[in-house]
């Protein structure tokens, strides 16, 4: 793979750019090859959805791009400059899986843990938190502590968290995959919202292939061992995308596109082989 | 906010006490019942086992016991905070180099196993017969589970949160104060728990040795002089005392740590 191989066209200028980034793991066996000649260029203001099988490097992709992990070979850009650059400059908002909320702190004062760290005015803090939580609709919340929240509600607070210093990049590792269907359903919608109104650039890893087609502008599949990027989908569905479109032609044939290139079969396959469409 | 307002009333104030507080009472009103009545119809001499009601009259006429309970505490007390205040800053040096882990860790553990006892006499030799040897012995005693369960807590913060932290370029300084100290508090806490307990430990044996005050020194001279009661006093002062430190401890935790005390912590 050439570095020009996956650059693209479409923008101008690109926020993120990765050349020809590899990520190599010593290990007892061997050296590792976690990632392998990733070259991916994300617009500014794009939705992109990283999906792929444990082990395909997607969640290390994320750390690459946020400077948590130095790639071994390569080059990382956000904005034409190193991504350590960039995390200096606070342009990461970073959601786990799991909320990661600091137990000790109600809801309002885990939302504002990085406006303490980052350079925020004290005085608008308190007022720029408030606002998240009811944008999210947690403002009767704001006084419990984590314990006293839903996994969906807690995961919320994670995203606005993530969201309250207003930084460009959205960087979010598997944010839903531990909630129930409705909740996910319900977030997933919240996250578009979101996304809308605040013009982020979202990078989301999933391995769940619904959820990368519904919220994504495109999808980038990836493949394990090494951690590679097997094909891109261009998810070219209206916006605001509805939970109408789920069950729609289009949708489903894009789901079926993307479950094909999970499982490294040709791009050119247009026949359905077996009736695995699945829409959850 | 609501929730903890309705956490903090308590259902039914004197009955949960008589629920709570009753049947230890009553077992121990029984046991004591027993003791005296056997005493009382064996015989048995005073030197060998006071009654009960004998060790409540040692109790009332022994007028230095608050003199040599207060010197204790002073001793346990003052180790302890000698202990915390080097133990926690130790700790947070081993968390934050890995060279500090490596190089003092095995000193730690090495101390650790070295009887207590072995070590009073010399710092007797070195330090006399003052306070100074029972506050050091007292800390060096409760230096092993604060460094132990201190380092351990410091070490349990969310790996995701610290990726969180260092993602929007957190100091290292924001890192340990607002993320890895709170998250260590509860294991904090469960070392001094048990340091508390130690230090007690820790100033008795030293009074054991070369000492002519405090409850020691009163457990010592009481046994050799065959006293038998005021030997039962003393060791019934040092378990109350032991008791209340462990019982100060909960109640400081409880008011320190806010939100949900994780409960698979250690105890």
């Amino acid at each position: 793979m050439s570095d020009e191989g996956a650059a693209r066209a479409e923008a101008p200028s690109p926020l993120i750019r990765m050349r020809g980034v590899g990520v190599v793991y010593p290990s007892a066996q061997g050296p590792v090859n976690a990632l392998t000649g990733v070259d991916l260029a994300v617009a500014d203001g794009e939705f992109v959805a990283l999906l792929g099988p444990t082990g395909c490097g997607k969640s290390t992709l994320l750390r690459l791009v946020s400077d948590l992990l130095r790639p071994t070979s390569g080059q990382i850009e956000v904005r034409g400059q190193p991504a350590a650059a960039a995390r200096r400059a606070n342009e990461f908002g970073f959601v786990f899986q799991e909320p990661a909320l600091l137990p000790w702190r109600s809801a309002l004062e885990n939302v504002r843990l990085p406006l303490e760290v980052v350079d925020y005015p004290a005085s608008d803090r308190q007022a720029r938190c408030e606002s998240l939580l009811e944008m999210v609709g947690l403002t009767r919340f704001r006084g419990h502590y984590p314990h006293e929240l839903s996994g969906g509600m807690k995961q919320r607070v994670a995203i606005v968290r993530a969201l309250a210093w207003n930084p460009s990049i959205l960087l979010m590792d598997e944010p839903f995959s531990a909630l129930d269907e409705l909740t996910k359903a319900q977030l997933q919608d919240d996250l578009l919202d979101l996304w809308a109104s605040e013009k982020k650039t979202v990078l989301f890893v999933t391995h769940n292939i619904s959820e990368a087609v519904y919220l994504a502008d495109r999808v980038v599949v990836m493949s394990a061992h090494p951690g590679r990027i097997a094909r891109t989908v261009t998810i070219d569905l209206p916006r605001p995308r509805t939970a109408d479109q789920r069950e729609t032609l289009p949708f489903l044939a894009l789901v079926r596109e993307a479950r094909e290139a999970l499982r490294g079969e040709p791009a050119t396959l247009t026949t359905p082989t077996t009736p695995t469409t699945r829409a959850s | 906010m609501s929730t903890q307002a309705l956490l903090v009333t308590p259902a039914a104030p004197i009955e949960s006490m008589l629920q709570r507080f009753g049947p230890p009472i009553v077992i121990l009103a029984i046991v004591l019942a027993v003791w005296e009545f056997l005493v009382w119809l064996f015989d048995v001499p005073p030197w060998l086992l006071p009654a009960p009601s004998q060790v409540a009259v040692r109790f009332t006429r022994t007028p230095t016991l608050w003199y040599h309970t207060g010197l204790t505490i002073l001793e346990a007390f003052s180790g302890f905070a000698v202990s915390a205040l080097l133990g926690v800053s130790l700790s947070a040096l081993i968390v934050h180099s890995r060279f500090m882990e490596r190089g003092v860790f095995p000193y730690i553990v090495v101390s650790n196993s070295i009887p207590i006892i072995a070590v009073v006499p010399l710092l007797t030799i070195w330090f006399g017969f003052g306070l100074a040897p029972k506050v050091m012995i007292a800390s060096i005693i409760t230096f092993f589970p604060i460094v132990t369960n201190t380092t351990r807590g410091l070490k349990a913060a969310d790996p995701r949160i610290l990726d969180f932290m260092h993602s929007i370029n957190a100091t290292r300084s924001e890192i340990f104060f607002k993320v890895q100290l709170p998250a260590a508090l509860p294991f904090i806490f469960a070392g001094f728990k048990i340091a508390a307990s130690l230090s007690l430990v820790g100033a008795v044996v030293g009074e054991f040795y070369g000492s002519d005050r405090g409850l020691g020194y009163l457990v010592i001279t009481s046994a050799t002089q065959l006293r038998t009661d005021l030997l039962f006093v003393s060791i019934i002062v040092l378990a109350a005392l032991g008791v209340g430190l462990f019982t100060l401890f909960g109640k400081l935790e409880r008011l320190v740590i806010r939100g949900e005390v994780d409960t698979e912590r250690p105890t």
